[in-house]
C-alpha cells in the first residue's frame, strides 16, 4: 500500500525566513508543492504619495544583497519618463557596479549556500567527494568558502569608489551619476577587478574564461572536465563532479518556460559586443538601444522578443485585494487582504505571468535569450535541471568580467566627458525601469502626479519564480520544479532544497535580529541541516 | 513604534548630536555581510540593532562580544546574515588589526520613543567612554 503525505512542510528557512514550502508526497515522491511568501513587506504602499525621486532611496532598502538593483531599476523607471539618455559615461559606470554586485552574489550564493547543501552528513556521508566537501564548503570554515568572502569583500569596494558611499548609496540619478571617481580611485577599481578575474579564473573555473567560452556543448563539457586536474578541482569541476553523482542532473526541471528583462545599457561608443550576436542588429549603429544580455520570453530555448505589455500579476492565489484576477503592473495595486480559511490564497507573494503564463528567470533565462551554445545544448539534452541552473548561476560571471574590464578602461579613457545630464523636474507621466537582477527579472512600475509617486508596482525575480498558483491553477516555476523529485529521507529532504535553491530565493532581507538561544532568523529552524 | 525600523530611528537620533572626533556613523541597514570592510582598522565597534529574547519589551541591553557570540549560532550563511555571522566571520576574513572592543546595543520589542532615545544615549556613552583608546565607529542596524 502507497505511503501518502499530505502537506508535508519543508522548512528551507536556512536560506529565507519568509519561505514555506508544502508537499504532498506519495512513496517519498513529491506528487504536489504549494510555495508560500509568508511575509506582508508593502514596499509599493510606501511609496506611495511621496516625492518623485524617493525610490532612489527608500526600494534599495527592499534587499541587503541586490540592493543597488533596485536602484538601478528606480531610477531607469525615471529615466524613462523624464525621457532623457544618461551620458556615456553614466551608463558605463552604472553597469560596472552593477556587475560587481551580481557576480558577488553569484559567488557568495554559490559557496555559501548552495554547495553548503554538499556538506549534509546525513546525506552524502558516503558520497565518494563528501570528505572534500567539507573541507571545501563546511560552515564558517570551509576553504571555499574563506576565500569567497574576502574575495567579494574587495569586490564590493568597486560599488563603494564609484559610488561615493557605502552602504546605502544613491549614486545612480536621473540623467546620469552623480560624480565620477578620480582618475586613482579608477585605477583602484581596475586592480580589484584584475585581481578578482584572476582568482576567479584559477579558483573558480580554474581555466581562463577564453577557454571556458570555448565549451560550447555536454560533451565539450566532459572533455573539458577531463582535460585537467585544474579544472577538476576548480569549484566549477567538483560542483559538476559532486552534483552529478549526487543525481542533480536529473531533478528540478521547471515550467519549461523563461522570461528575461536583459540588462547593461551600451553606451553609444564601447568596444563591448552583446554576448548574444543577433541583439541589437535592428539599429546597429545605435549602442544605446542595445544591452549585453538579450530580453526575451522563451517555451525551451526557442525564445521571441519581449513584449511588456503582456505581463501581468495575477492574485487569485495571493493575499492581495484586487478588481481583476491579473492585470498589468501599471494597472495593478498592492492592497492586503487576508481571505481566512478558504485554502484557495496561500501566499503573499503575487503570481506574476507572461501572456498568461508562470516563466523561470535567472542566468539560466540569460543564457538562453543569448542563445549560449552551451546551454543551449544542455537543456536540449537534460532539461533545465538543478544542476543546469546552477552552473549558469556560478559561470555567469565570465560572461560579465570582459565587459565590466572594457567599459572601466573607456571610462579612464574619457574620463573628462560628461557623466550627468541635467534633469530639473521629474514630469507627470509613467515609466518602468526593467532589468535582469542577480536573481532574474526585476521591474518597478512608476507613474509620477504632480510631482508625487501615484503608483509604484515592484516585481521581483523571486516573484517570478516562487509564485503561486493563478486563475488557470498553473504552479509557478518552483512549485513545477518540485514535482516529481524523491525524498529519499523525509526528515532531510535535501534534494527538495537543491532544487530551491537552484533558483536562488530571496524572499525578503529585511529583518535581522538577533535571537537569543535561536540564531539571527526570527524563524530560523533550528537543527535542522539541509 | 514597530522595532523594524528601530535601528534607522537611533541613526536619525544620533545624526543629530555632536559625535566626538574619529567616530564614524554608518547605517548599516540591510547590508549583513557587506559590512565586514568596516570592522577593519578600528579600535572600538557600536552596533545598534534590534534583539530578541534578551530584556523585556520595551528595554535596551548592552552586549559585549562575548555575549553575542555565545547568544546564537550562526551556522550558516544566508539573507538574514546579521551580527552574530558578520563577528564569527570577521577574526577569518578580515584585515588586521581587528577591533579591540565591540559592544551591541540592543533594542527589545516594540520601541518607544524613550526606547530610541536610550538606545542613542547608550551608544554615544560608550563611544565617549573607550575614545581615549582609539578609534571607534558607530553600526546602525
Amino acid at each position: 500500500m502507497p505511503q501518502i503525505i499530505k502537506g508535508l512542510n519543508i522548512p528551507v528557512n536556512r536560506v529565507e525566513g519568509d519561505l514555506e514550502i508544502r508537499v504532498d508526497v506519495t512513496d517519498h515522491r513529491i506528487d504536489d508543492a504549494w510555495s508560500s511568501g509568508t511575509m506582508f513587506r508593502g514596499f509599493e504602499s510606501m511609496m506611495e504619495g511621496r516625492g518623485a525621486l524617493d525610490g532612489l532611496v527608500i526600494t534599495p532598502r527592499i534587499c541587503g544583497i541586490c540592493s543597488l538593483t533596485h536602484l538601478s531599476a528606480a531610477v531607469k523607471a525615471l529615466d524613462t519618463i523624464v525621457g532623457v539618455t544618461p551620458p556615456d559615461n553614466a551608463i558605463r559606470l552604472r553597469n560596472i557596479a552593477l556587475m560587481a554586485e551580481i557576480i558577488q552574489s553569484d559567488m557568495r550564493q554559490t559557496i555559501l549556500m548552495y554547495m553548503a547543501d554538499f556538506t549534509n552528513t546525513q546525506a552524502y556521508q558516503s558520497h565518494p567527494l563528501f570528505k572534500e566537501a567539507m573541507d571545501r564548503y563546511q560552515m564558517l570554515k570551509g576553504t571555499s568558502v574563506l576565500d569567497v568572502i574576502r574575495k567579494t569583500k574587495r569586490l564590493i569596494e568597486v560599488i563603494a569608489i564609484i559610488g561615493g558611499q557605502w552602504p546605502h548609496t544613491s549614486f545612480m540619478v536621473p540623467g546620469g551619476v552623480t560624480s565620477i571617481p578620480d582618475t586613482p580611485k579608477l585605477m583602484q577599481c581596475h586592480v580589484i577587478i584584475d585581481q578578482f578575474r584572476n582568482w576567479y579564473e584559477s579558483r573558480v573555473l580554474g581555466c581562463t574564461i577564453e577557454r571556458w567560452q570555448a565549451v560550447t556543448s555536454l560533451k565539450e563539457l566532459d572533455n573539458w572536465l577531463d582535460e585537467s586536474p585544474k579544472h577538476q578541482n576548480s569549484e566549477v569541476g567538483f560542483f559538476l563532479r559532486f552534483a552529478r553523482k549526487a543525481g542533480l542532473d536529473t531533478l528540478g526541471t521547471g515550467t519549461d518556460t523563461f522570461i528575461s528583462f536583459g540588462n547593461f545599457p551600451f553606451p553609444q561608443n564601447t568596444d563591448v559586443v552583446p554576448l548574444n550576436q543577433s541583439n541589437g542588429d535592428a539599429c546597429p549603429e545605435k549602442g544605446h538601444n542595445r544591452l549585453l544580455t538579450t530580453p526575451g520570453f522563451a517555451k525551451g530555448i526557442i525564445s521571441q522578443n519581449l513584449d511588456a505589455a503582456r505581463i501581468t500579476e495575477d492574485v487569485s492565489a495571493s493575499w492581495f485585494d484586487q478588481k481583476e484576477c491579473a492585470l498589468h503592473p501599471f494597472d495593478g495595486n498592492t492592497k492586503p487582504y487576508a481571505s481566512g480559511n478558504t485554502g484557495e490564497k496561500y501566499s503573499w507573494v503575487k503570481a506574476p505571468r507572461y501572456d498568461g503564463l508562470p516563466a523561470e528567470t535567472g542566468p539560466l533565462a540569460e543564457m538562453i535569450m543569448d542563445k549560449n551554445p552551451l546551454f543551449h545544448d544542455l537543456v536540449r539534452q537534460k532539461g533545465a535541471t538543478a544542476l543546469i541552473r546552477q552552473l549558469a548561476r556560478i559561470t555567469r560571471p565570465a560572461m560579465l568580467l570582459p565587459a565590466m574590464g572594457i567599459w572601466l578602461n573607456e571610462v579612464i579613457a574619457h574620463r573628462a566627458e560628461p557623466f550627468y545630464t541635467s534633469v530639473k523636474t521629474i514630469p507627470d507621466g509613467q515609466g518602468a525601469g526593467m532589468l535582469q537582477a542577480a536573481r532574474g527579472a526585476l521591474g518597478h512600475w512608476v507613474k509620477i502626479k504632480n510631482r508625487k509617486i501615484s503608483h509604484y508596482q515592484i516585481i521581483t525575480p523571486t516573484a517570478w519564480n516562487g509564485s503561486p498558483r493563478d486563475e488557470g491553477m498553473n504552479r509557478g516555476p518552483w512549485e513545477e520544479a518540485l514535482k516529481g523529485v524523491v525524498l529519499k529521507d523525509l526528515e532531510n529532504p535535501v534534494e527538495a532544497g537543491h532544487v530551491i535553491r537552484s533558483f536562488d530565493p530571496c524572499m525578503v532581507c529585511a529583518v535581522h535580529t538577533l535571537k537569543k538561544d535561536g540564531g539571527t532568523g526570527k524563524r530560523f529552524h533550528t537543527g535542522w541541516t539541509f | 513604534m514597530d522595532h523594524d525600523r528601530a535601528g534607522l530611528l537611533v541613526y536619525d537620533r544620533l545624526s543629530t548630536k555632536k559625535l566626538p572626533e574619529h567616530t564614524e556613523l554608518i547605517e548599516g541597514g540591510v547590508s549583513g555581510l557587506n559590512l565586514l570592510c568596516f570592522l577593519e582598522n578600528a579600535a572600538t565597534v557600536v552596533f545598534v540593532d534590534t534583539v530578541s529574547g534578551f530584556t523585556d519589551p520595551g528595554g535596551v541591553v548592552v552586549l559585549t562580544q562575548h555575549q553575542i557570540e555565545t547568544a546564537s549560532h550562526p551556522l550558516h550563511y544566508g539573507h538574514d546574515a546579521g551580527v552574530a555571522y558578520l563577528l564569527a566571520m570577521m577574526p577569518q576574513v578580515c584585515e588586521m588589526p581587528l577591533p579591540r572592543n565591540i559592544f551591541l546595543v540592543g533594542l527589545e520589542g516594540q520601541c518607544s520613543k524613550k526606547t530610541i532615545n536610550s538606545a542613542a544615549t547608550l551608544a554615544l556613552s560608550i563611544i565617549e567612554s573607550k575614545i581615549q583608546k582609539g578609534l571607534v565607529k558607530a553600526q546602525v542596524d
